[in-house]
């Protein structure tokens, strides 16, 4: 064997977890699989979805739940020409930032569309849920445009 | 040190085998809040938040401190994560006393944390590698051999460890946090129980636990917010050494001895048995509390099994130098914090804030972290008087 022709061996690495979802996300999850969407207010007044457990800006401990609403404007994307394997459609689509129905922050999720081309900022979008929500962040399946809903 | 720094709150969870009520965040902020209210203080009274874990892989949370700032307070501070194995909770609380010593900061919160129920820290700790044979051993089987090198060198009776795995369950029976209480835990149950790593028994190791322990750290002017006495830190070491190399001795490693001589040297102490009141020592495994013994000069090389069963080590036979008197890592073991545990409760006794587990009177305390192949060291001494 030549100095040019080192040894190499394939190297995998795996553990399992578990993870306890605490309180706040789990009332979020829960709420998914009853397709309600629910979002905490923070001490500034903001509701915030999905919702998190310490408020950033005083580190208080948040338990206001709101229920925001199933549509939402489009704030802003990220189009995916050529999904791959791990992604939630096999045709193009969208990453977008979702501000719903009585929430100030956006949230991310994933928006059927036939072309970028109808995506703009402030288009209306309303929640798709699958047949068999389970308490996950994809019993929202995606987010669809609603016809002659850009504001 | 430049300034003087003092413990003015510590906070603990309840350890237990599963937290599945809490997130991540919700554990650590269990123990902040109660460090914060044991100092009497709030979130916005902190200059800066110092974190320890164990490793990543453990629990699979890559840098935990971003996801954790919000539960902290942290937002718009500084915040630090130390890394350094088991002895991560000792390290982490002198790398946040000395934010403090250095003149930067006058009140820094130090969290450290472990939820074993939902991490792999058994097999995490014993990767394969490529083209080496894989163990599968897990921190016994690391520190089986070395046990059985110290029983050789010592020729130290075969039952030193196991009066130490009843006497630290006898004191985490005293101790409303342990994780394990066995009030009636006798040496015939600890010799019947499974041998897992030979000569390491299920019932000689410590247990998997969920939890967090908190300090607060605060400068000389600032330790009157609250209701407790400060808890005065008289010197705070640490020491590395690799886990392999040729002469190493892994029984009494060289990083340990010198560790404590540094902070004895600090504190003023030449003989740590008489001078100390009690100490909050890392025992993961039995023996390690006769091998520790030696190594920390508490005892000469080869007769710090005689005090383990003279009984010198135990508050309840009234011994002289009670060792882990909250039951020590044998009772409760969320790795991350474990460390911290023994700091926090070395400060816990010279305030005169340990309960029932309480060292009469003690005013000088030592608290010890290892980590690693027995390999990173991490010590302070704390103490009811100003330095």
């Amino acid at each position: 064997m030549s100095p040019a022709d080192p040894l190499t061996q394939d190297f995998e690495l795996g553990f399992t977890y578990t993870r306890s979802t605490g309180p706040v996300v789990g009332r979020f999850l829960t709420g998914l699989r009853e397709r309600r969407i629910e979002g905490v207010r923070a001490s500034d007044g903001r509701v915030i979805v999905p919702p998190m457990e310490y408020d950033p800006d005083t580190a208080a401990a948040l338990e206001d739940f709101v229920e925001v609403g199933q549509e939402g404007e489009l704030v802003s994307w990220c189009w995916v020409s050529e999904p791959r394997a791990a992604h939630p459609f096999e045709r193009p689509f969208a990453w977008g930032m979702i501000r719903l129905d009585g929430a100030d922050v956006p949230m991310v999720h994933c928006i059927a569309a036939d072309s970028e081309q109808d995506l703009v900022t402030g288009a209306r979008v309303r929640a798709s849920w699958v047949d068999e929500p389970r308490g996950h962040i994809s019993d929202i399946r995606c987010f669809e445009l609603v016809e002659g809903g850009a504001s | 040190m430049a300034q003087l720094a003092a413990v003015i709150g510590t906070g603990q969870t309840k350890y237990k085998t599963k937290r599945g009520d809490v997130s991540i965040a919700g554990l650590l902020r269990e123990a902040a809040v109660a460090a914060l209210e044991d100092a009497g203080l709030g979130f916005d009274d902190i200059d800066a938040v110092v974190i320890g874990k164990a490793p990543d892989m453990f629990e699979g949370v890559v840098m935990p401190e971003c996801y954790l700032s919000d539960a902290l307070g942290a937002n718009g501070k500084p915040m630090l994560r130390v890394h350094t194995a088991g002895s991560v909770g000792g390290s982490t609380a002198l790398v946040a006393a000395s934010h403090v010593q250095s003149g930067t900061f006058r009140r820094v919160l130090t969290v450290t944390f472990e939820k074993q129920s939902e991490s792999n820290a058994m097999w995490a700790l014993s990767t394969p590698q490529p083209f080496s044979v894989h163990l599968n051993a897990g921190a016994g089987g690391y520190f089986a051999p070395i046990i059985r090198e110290y029983m050789r060198r010592s020729k130290a009776p075969y039952d030193v460890g196991i009066k130490v795995a009843v006497k630290d369950r006898l004191h985490g029976a005293r101790n409303p946090l342990a994780h394990l209480h066995k009030p009636d835990i006798t040496m015939a149950e600890v010799e019947e129980s499974m041998m897992l790593w030979d000569p390491i028994r299920l019932l000689e190791a410590c247990p998997s636990s969920d939890g967090a322990c908190a300090m607060v750290i605060a400068a000389e002017d600032a330790v009157d917010s609250s209701a407790k006495p400060p808890a005065w830190i008289r010197g705070g070491a640490m020491r590395s050494e690799p886990t392999l190399y040729a002469g190493r001795d892994e029984v009494n490693p060289r990083a340990g001895r010198d560790c404590a001589a540094d902070v004895y040297r600090q504190a003023g102490i030449s003989d740590p048995r008489r001078q100390l009141n009690c100490a909050e020592i890392y025992v993961p495994f039995s023996w390690y509390e006769p091998m520790w013994l030696e190594n920390l000069g508490f005892a000469e090389e080869g007769q710090g099994w005689r005090l383990t069963m003279d009984g010198a080590t135990s508050l309840d036979e009234g011994g002289d130098i009670p060792w882990n008197p909250s039951g020590g890592v044998l009772s409760s073991n969320p790795i991350g914090a474990s460390g911290m545990i023994r700091f926090a409760e070395a400060a816990r006794q010279v305030r005169g804030d340990a309960g029932a587990h309480q060292v009469a009177g003690a005013k000088l305390a030592m608290g010890h972290a290892y980590g690693g192949g027995a390999q990173f060291f991490a010590m302070w001494i704390v103490g009811a008087d100003k330095p």
